[in-house]
């Protein structure tokens, strides 16, 4: 009976929880003035929103302006502008990676403290703090305010522009790789636990290799953010999507605008495909 | 110094629970023992202090004389590289190759380096090794398959194969045949023994199957809440002593504590 009632008990408290989160939720939005009248559009605007979305049926197939003779076809610079966006990103998906790897292993509890005994489970609790700080402080700022800090530091420098990119993912990724890990089933470590493994060696050849299919997707979703990242990164003037969208935006040729925009969904279409053909192959059913 | 396994006086607590109590119990060197009894008598526990992964609360485990609670980090990783454990629920990784998890057996004997090399590139005479072991556990044919593509009965076979990679002077086993049917329960009873009489491993094993417990060892060491019921020759064990030991209306209730003992025991990692 003592059960039933703490059960009930129990119940009552998850239903008072889901009051709470839709009545803050209400409370945001009454405050923040969110009135769903604002979202019709004005006479100007409503022109411009249908002229925007005309194009999307017809992207350009050429410059929508007069343009000198020589210029790059603008098929050909669309293609150059997502190459750049794959460079960008594929740099500081590099970087993202070593750092990441790096410092999840600093900030993971089955390396650092679980498996360790006396004083280097102190060692490793200090390391272990200290990781975690830098990987939420490098985390709590967004890739582009990172970019507008280096911009102005050392202006246009793609190696900025990259290690901008790459600082919050090296935070996402240490912390997403050392948790998944951490959240490995036990049984084979505690055997080869038994069998005189070093925590190390534990973490690297029997944990990690469970985790692995989960890092892998994992990892693909970052590079896929890294590229819309990278495409933005051109409205700072880097030679990317973003800096060929602005313009064009900017001259109100929208059927430019599309062919980008089209470009930038390919881009992370194929990343998709091509992350869902090595999931299936690593997947851990037949 | 005295080779093989013995056990003095050994109890085990869990805050107030008794899982062993004054277990005193010898295996020379080569010697095949089986321990029988029922679910929560203990013997999953008994097995886990012969290789430290208990420590008990009171008496000694000493493995060919050396007491494991005096050993330090290091020479303990050593202690327990001779010993092989075959776990209920074999602890392989379920994706990595069988090769792979056969090497993972001898991680404790090697460096950084040297794993990671046996892991991905492993040196022509490793992967020799690995396929004399697996020929000798009948999957050789397998060595180079996904582990969680096997069958339940192959996979016990690769967990063998792990612990003999470890050529280990002792063998524990805690039911080792819990997740196969009865044809291969047997066959793979058989194959154990074997495989140690033929290299002089000593080897203790947790059996709930009292036939192939009598058929396959000759000695048989029988638990009862947590003690020693009798530890005898299997052909001078009398009938009405097993009827004893399994008769459900003697067990205490000792045994479902225990079990949830064990259970945490598996999830002290997590």
């Amino acid at each position: 009976m003592a059960g039933l009632a703490e059960a009930t008990a129990s119940s009552g408290k998850r239903r008072w929880i889901l009051i709470a989160i839709a009545a803050s939720g209400i409370w945001a939005s009454v405050s923040l003035n969110l009135d769903p009248a604002l979202l019709v559009p004005g006479e100007g605007g409503l022109a411009v929103l249908s002229e925007f979305f005309s194009y999307a049926l017809s992207p350009a197939t050429t410059y929508q302006s007069i343009v000198p003779e020589g210029t790059t076809p603008l098929a050909v610079q669309a293609l150059l502008a997502a190459w750049h966006t794959v460079q960008f990103a594929a740099a500081a998906m590099g970087l993202s990676l070593i750092g990441g790897i790096t410092l999840g292993f600093l900030s993971s509890y089955s390396l650092m403290i679980e498996t360790r005994r006396g004083i280097t489970r102190v060692i490793g609790g200090a390391v272990y703090s200290v990781a975690r700080l830098t990987i939420t402080l490098m985390r709590s700022i967004h890739e582009l305010l990172w970019a507008v800090l280096f911009l102005a530091a050392f202006g246009i420098s793609q190696l900025g522009a990259v290690i901008a990119l790459a600082l919050p993912c090296v935070g996402i990724l240490a912390k997403i790789f050392s948790e998944l890990i951490d959240e490995t089933p036990r049984h084979a470590a505690h055997a080869a636990e038994a069998a005189g493994a070093s925590p190390i060696q534990i973490y690297c050849f029997v944990l990690a290799p469970q985790a692995l299919p989960n890092i892998l997707a994992y990892s693909f979703y970052r590079f896929e953010c890294a590229l819309r990242s990278s495409a933005v990164l051109g409205f700072f003037g880097y030679p990317t999507l973003g800096f060929y969208i602005a313009a064009s935006f900017e001259n109100l040729y929208y059927g430019e605008v599309w062919v980008y925009l089209y470009t930038l969904f390919l881009l992370v279409a194929a990343v998709d495909l091509w992350s869902g053909a090595i999931r299936k192959r690593l997947a851990l059913t037949r | 110094m005295s080779k093989g396994l013995q056990l003095e006086n050994v109890s085990v607590s869990f805050e107030t629970t008794r899982a062993l109590e004054d277990v005193t119990l010898h295996l020379e060197q080569g010697e095949a023992v089986a321990l029988v009894g029922l679910s929560g008598a203990g013997k999953t526990t008994l097995l886990h202090t012969c290789n430290a992964m208990v420590a008990p609360s009171a008496g000694r485990v000493l493995i060919n004389g050396q007491d494991l609670s005096k050993l330090s980090a290091s020479a303990l990783k050593i202690a327990r590289m001779n010993i092989g454990f075959i776990h209920q629920d074999l602890s392989l990784v379920p994706n990595l190759r069988v090769i792979q998890n056969v090497v993972s057996g001898r991680l404790g004997q090697r460096s950084l380096i040297g794993a990671a090399r046996d892991l991905l590139f492993p040196a022509d005479d490793v992967t020799e090794r690995v396929y004399n072991i697996l020929t000798s556990v009948g999957i050789a044919e397998k060595i180079y398959k996904r582990t969680d593509h096997l069958s339940g009965g192959q996979q016990q076979r690769v967990a063998i194969a792990r612990a003999l990679f470890q050529e280990p002077q002792f063998f524990l086993a805690d039911e080792p045949i819990s997740s196969v049917d009865p044809v291969r329960a047997e066959s793979t009873i058989a194959l154990l023994t074997t495989l140690c009489a033929e290299r002089n491993i000593t080897l203790l094993m947790s059996l709930h199957n009292l036939k192939l417990a009598t058929t396959f060892f000759p000695r048989l060491v029988a638990l009862r809440d947590g003690g020693i019921a009798f530890d005898k020759a299997t052909d001078t064990v009398l009938p009405s002593e097993l009827e004893a030991i399994f008769d459900l209306t003697e067990s205490s209730p000792v045994s479902e504590e225990v079990s949830d003992f064990e259970d945490r025991l598996g999830g002290r990692f997590g």
